[in-house]
């Protein structure tokens, strides 16, 4: 099963982040409608399965 | 402008030309879409793309506006998981779940960052707080997805819920006549609807990082406390509610800084990996650097406390629960941020002009900021979003003039970026400085409709007074006193690091008096709406062979409603003290911190209002009954209802002769002298016999916001010569719309004489565009606003838009999306408000001054 790990959308959660758990990282997603572009982030788990937005790349 | 007004004064003609020679090209019908004016590129941009979230008639006015899923799944899953845990930690792990989970939002081009739900175009719901307004939302367009699972939490909720709390403790019968919504506004338990102020200033000046360190201290010598021998029990358990209430304020304080720090980490995520513009990349590496710090640090600069205070605003207005309002003394609160940056451009240095930009970016932050509230409360606000509103001007404790350059950067911004939201109060005293009163008339001038006015002087001595109640003998000290700020549309309320209004128990809701004297009309039964009994019997009204008999029912009538109302609210914050607490809150209020007292349940400074709405329609009624028919006795009480109850039909002559009789408004001694008695005596009088939750008494605020339309479509005819469904009076004290027919002055004349027994009473007047934007129209302003400060008039607002420009929006509304009306307690977009609401501003009369009211002002011209 292909997971977030190997998403190009995926950012690891640095060690000395607040919220700094094994595996989880940022889903960060660029989006765009007719009042312009914006960025969501949701948290995730490297392990988590990918959803329909991904894209392979992983960092 | 090509009308020019002229009057003869002095033995001379006064010709009112623009002040602005370039505007006299510009037609009246179109001129403001000429008027607003961005700082900056940036903020041009965002006004364009601005994801407005008004709504008319309880619809969004855009496209693609719905309600999120994320937080009620969030604040559900934490609610299971947490079962069987002291509930203020509950609640403490129910924010920190949401604010750990939800997906944050950065747009481009924004400075201030931060939402409140999972994408741009939605906003959150609230399910704890009420499922009627949830299942409201789950049979719209607006809908959650996907429904289904939202209509599953909705279900849980139900029992948890504060409506189900509450209600056991209520007759049944007194709960069906509130939900009629038209002698009283809905219970609070029901709606959700709620208002406070939090104290912004432990956040921006201590940080949260000082503020768990208090508390941890707290835990712990709280902990030495109950090791003490030998043990006291009568005292010693007193300690773990308090233990409970710092940990949990320890929670959420640690649970903000996270979030506000995954927006840090955003910033850069956005930066390094998405953004393509050097310049930008390097603004968002400074958004990531602020948000790291604040709301953790204490804010170093400007840009420090705009958005710390934005972070603040949103947990405790819209994640952690939703809260109407803005409230805070802006100016004041920002000044020793704005003196770092500008003055001694010690941290974030920047020039006025930056300020003004970041001020226009705040607003229209504000303007697209959603709130989930239930489509009668969407209603109720027509062509808003909600209420936004902040505060300005006034005194210092020293009696000193608290305007500063951070003032005219805050109505600078609001002058020329021209949005609806948040209106501003201006506190006005006799000392403000004349080059910030320029600014505030500019702002009145340009037609925004706010700043709305409020007495300074007035409201510091409201506090003082509601301070002597205070149960533990902590109210407002002189100095806190001077720093007041409105609570929502009218209400002065305490700001600061403690004692300000954290639950909507305090004050807010509202009661038709236009209602409650039609069914004192017929025993307390409402045939045109409801038909129902709405209220005690007090008597079939045809036997009533004195005024005093009907007077007297309606006092019945009121004071039943008016306890049964704060009954309501009293028993809503009792249940929120149990199981709706707000450990963040709690953490920010040095009170809380202090006795280790949940923000709710702690009440230090007591502020209880209400909100009498369809007053002046009531008064008039009064004043023409006992003219005609019980001194003249020119018609019997059996005419009257029977009138009443054929809306006037076959009984035009009748009506006209109602419709005639003395009008509020136009200092006539006769309709003054009933009204006053009416307000001070029966409004005020009445209220304020009660104690509410925090021992203070209870005063009336007399306003509108919008639902002197919507309970004027269900109050049935009325003896002032109304028509069943005719909108109701447009605010606390305002005149009747088109019957103050004497002049601005003698407006003023009226208002002054009602003194007693009052927090606040809106007043709404439209002037004379042409006189207003004329060379006159400052000095004309400034002796209207100095009458109008020592006749002792607590408020006082004012359209100033032409009915030609209204009726040409009514005709091309695409033409016209920057015109701007004061509705009541807030201002909107005129093209966003319904028809029937447009007709009410239209229907106002637009005041002309003539050569006797200036006199009267004792202007020079």
């Amino acid at each position: 099963m292909t997971t977030c790990k190997e998403c190009e959308f995926f950012f690891s959660v640095p060690e000395d982040a607040d919220d700094y758990k094994p595996a989880k990282g940022d889903c960060v997603v660029e989006k765009q409608d007719e009042k312009g572009k914006y960025w969501l982030a949701k948290p995730v788990s490297e392990k988590d399965g990918c959803c329909e937005q991904y894209r392979p790349g992983s960092r | 402008m090509t009308t020019v007004t002229s009057i003869d004064h002095k033995g001379k003609k006064i010709e009112f030309f623009p002040e602005n020679e370039a505007e006299q090209d510009i037609p009246d019908d179109e001129l403001h879409e000429h008027l607003a004016r961005p700082s900056t590129e940036r903020t041009r941009r965002l006004k364009a793309r601005c994801r407005w979230k008004h709504a008319s008639a309880g619809e969004f006015v855009e496209k693609g506006v719905s309600a999120g899923i994320e937080r009620m799944r969030l604040i559900t899953e934490a609610h299971k998981a947490n079962d069987g845990k002291p509930e203020v930690i509950r609640r403490a792990l129910g924010l920190k779940h949401i604010l750990d989970n939800m997906t944050l939002v950065i747009q481009e081009d924004e400075f201030i960052v931060g939402y409140h739900a999972e994408d741009p175009n939605k906003f959150p719901l609230y399910p704890e707080l009420s499922y009627m307004a949830v299942q409201d939302y789950l049979i719209s367009d607006y809908a959650p997805q996907p429904v289904k699972e939202a209509s599953e939490i909705n279900d849980y909720w139900k029992p948890h819920s504060l409506q189900s709390k509450c209600q056991e403790y209520f007759d049944p019968v007194d709960l069906t006549r509130m939900y009629q919504v038209s002698t009283m506004e809905g219970p609070s338990f029901a709606s959700g609807y709620n208002s406070l102020i939090p104290p912004y200033e432990t956040v921006l000046e201590d940080g949260l990082l000082t503020r768990i360190k208090l508390a941890e201290e707290n835990v712990s010598n709280a902990y030495k406390q109950m090791e003490k021998l030998p043990w006291d029990g009568t005292t010693g358990l007193e300690w773990l509610d308090k233990i409970d209430n710092w940990k949990a304020m320890i929670i959420t304080c640690k649970a903000v800084i996270s979030w506000a720090r995954r927006y840090s980490r955003l910033c850069h995520i956005v930066a390094e990996h998405y953004e393509t513009d050097l310049k930008r990349r390097e603004e968002l590496m400074e958004i990531a650097d602020i948000c790291y710090r604040v709301p953790a640090e204490p804010c170093r600069g400007l840009k420090d406390a705009f958005q710390a205070k934005w972070f603040t605003f949103l947990v405790c207005h819209a994640i952690d629960r939703y809260a109407s309002g803005f409230a805070q003394l802006e100016d004041r609160l920002l000044w020793p941020y704005y003196h770092k940056s500008v003055v001694e451009k010690s941290f974030q240095p920047m020039e006025f002009e930056e300020v003004v930009e970041l001020v226009e970016m705040e607003r229209l932050k504000i303007s697209e900021h959603g709130a989930g509230k239930s489509r009668a409360y969407r209603e109720i606000f027509p062509g808003s979003n909600d209420l936004f509103i902040l505060t300005l001007g006034g005194t210092n404790g020293d009696g000193s003039d608290a305007c500063t350059d951070m003032t005219d950067a805050i109505l600078e911004a609001a002058r020329n970026i021209r949005t609806t939201e948040p209106s501003i109060v201006f506190r006005y005293s006799s000392v403000n400085r004349n080059k910030t009163l320029r600014l505030v008339f500019e702002c009145i001038r340009d037609g925004l409709g706010y700043p709305s006015i409020k007495h300074d002087e007035r409201g510091v001595k409201q506090m003082l007074d509601y301070g002597k109640f205070s149960l533990n003998g902590n109210g407002a000290t002189q100095e806190e006193a001077h720093s007041w700020a409105n609570v929502l549309c009218m209400s002065p309320g305490l700001t600061g690091r403690r004692k300000s209004q954290k639950t909507r128990s305090e004050g807010g809701g509202a009661l038709f008096p236009a209602k409650l004297l039609e069914i004192a009309l017929n025993n307390g039964y409402d045939w045109s709406y409801s038909d129902m009994q709405l209220g005690p019997e007090t008597g079939d009204p045809r036997n009533f062979d004195k005024f005093e008999d009907l007077w007297e029912a309606f006092r019945k009538q009121y004071a039943y409603a008016i306890s049964l109302c704060i009954r309501c609210k009293d028993v809503s914050r009792h249940m929120e003290g149990k199981f709706l607490q707000q450990p963040f809150v709690s953490a920010i209020d040095d009170g809380c911190m202090e006795l280790g007292v949940d923000a709710v349940v702690l009440s230090e400074q007591p502020n209880g209002w209400h909100n009498p709405i369809t007053s002046i329609v009531a008064a008039n009624s009064l004043v023409a009954l006992k003219k005609l028919v019980f001194e003249e006795k020119k018609y019997t009480m059996d005419q009257v209802c029977g009138a009443l109850r054929a809306n006037w039909e076959g009984y035009e002559e009748m009506r006209m002769d109602f419709k005639n009789a003395p009008k509020w408004g136009n200092d006539d001694d006769y309709a003054d002298t009933l009204i006053k008695d009416f307000y001070e005596d029966i409004l005020g009088g009445e209220m304020v016999k009660i104690r509410n939750y925090s021992g203070g008494p209870v005063l009336p605020v007399g306003q509108a916001v919008g639902l002197y339309m919507e309970v004027g479509t269900r109050t049935g005819p009325t003896p002032d010569g109304r028509f069943g469904g005719e909108v109701a009076d447009d605010g606390g004290i305002s005149p009747y719309m088109g019957t103050d027919k004497k002049g601005p002055t003698a407006v003023l004349k009226s208002v002054a004489k009602v003194q007693d027994n009052q927090k606040a009473n809106l007043l709404n007047q439209r002037l004379s565009v042409s006189m207003i934007r004329s060379g006159y129209g400052f000095d004309i302003w400034k002796s209207y606003m100095q009458t109008w400060h020592d006749l002792n008039i607590d408020h006082v607002q004012f359209n100033v838009v032409s009915t030609d420009e209204m009726k040409a929006a009514q005709k091309e509304p695409e033409k016209h999306q920057d015109l701007i009306v004061r509705v009541s307690g807030y201002s909107a977009r005129f093209v966003d408000i319904p028809t029937y609401g447009q007709n009410t501003i239209i229907a106002r009369n637009e005041q002309e001054f003539s050569s006797e009211d200036l006199d009267f002002l004792n202007v020079e011209l």
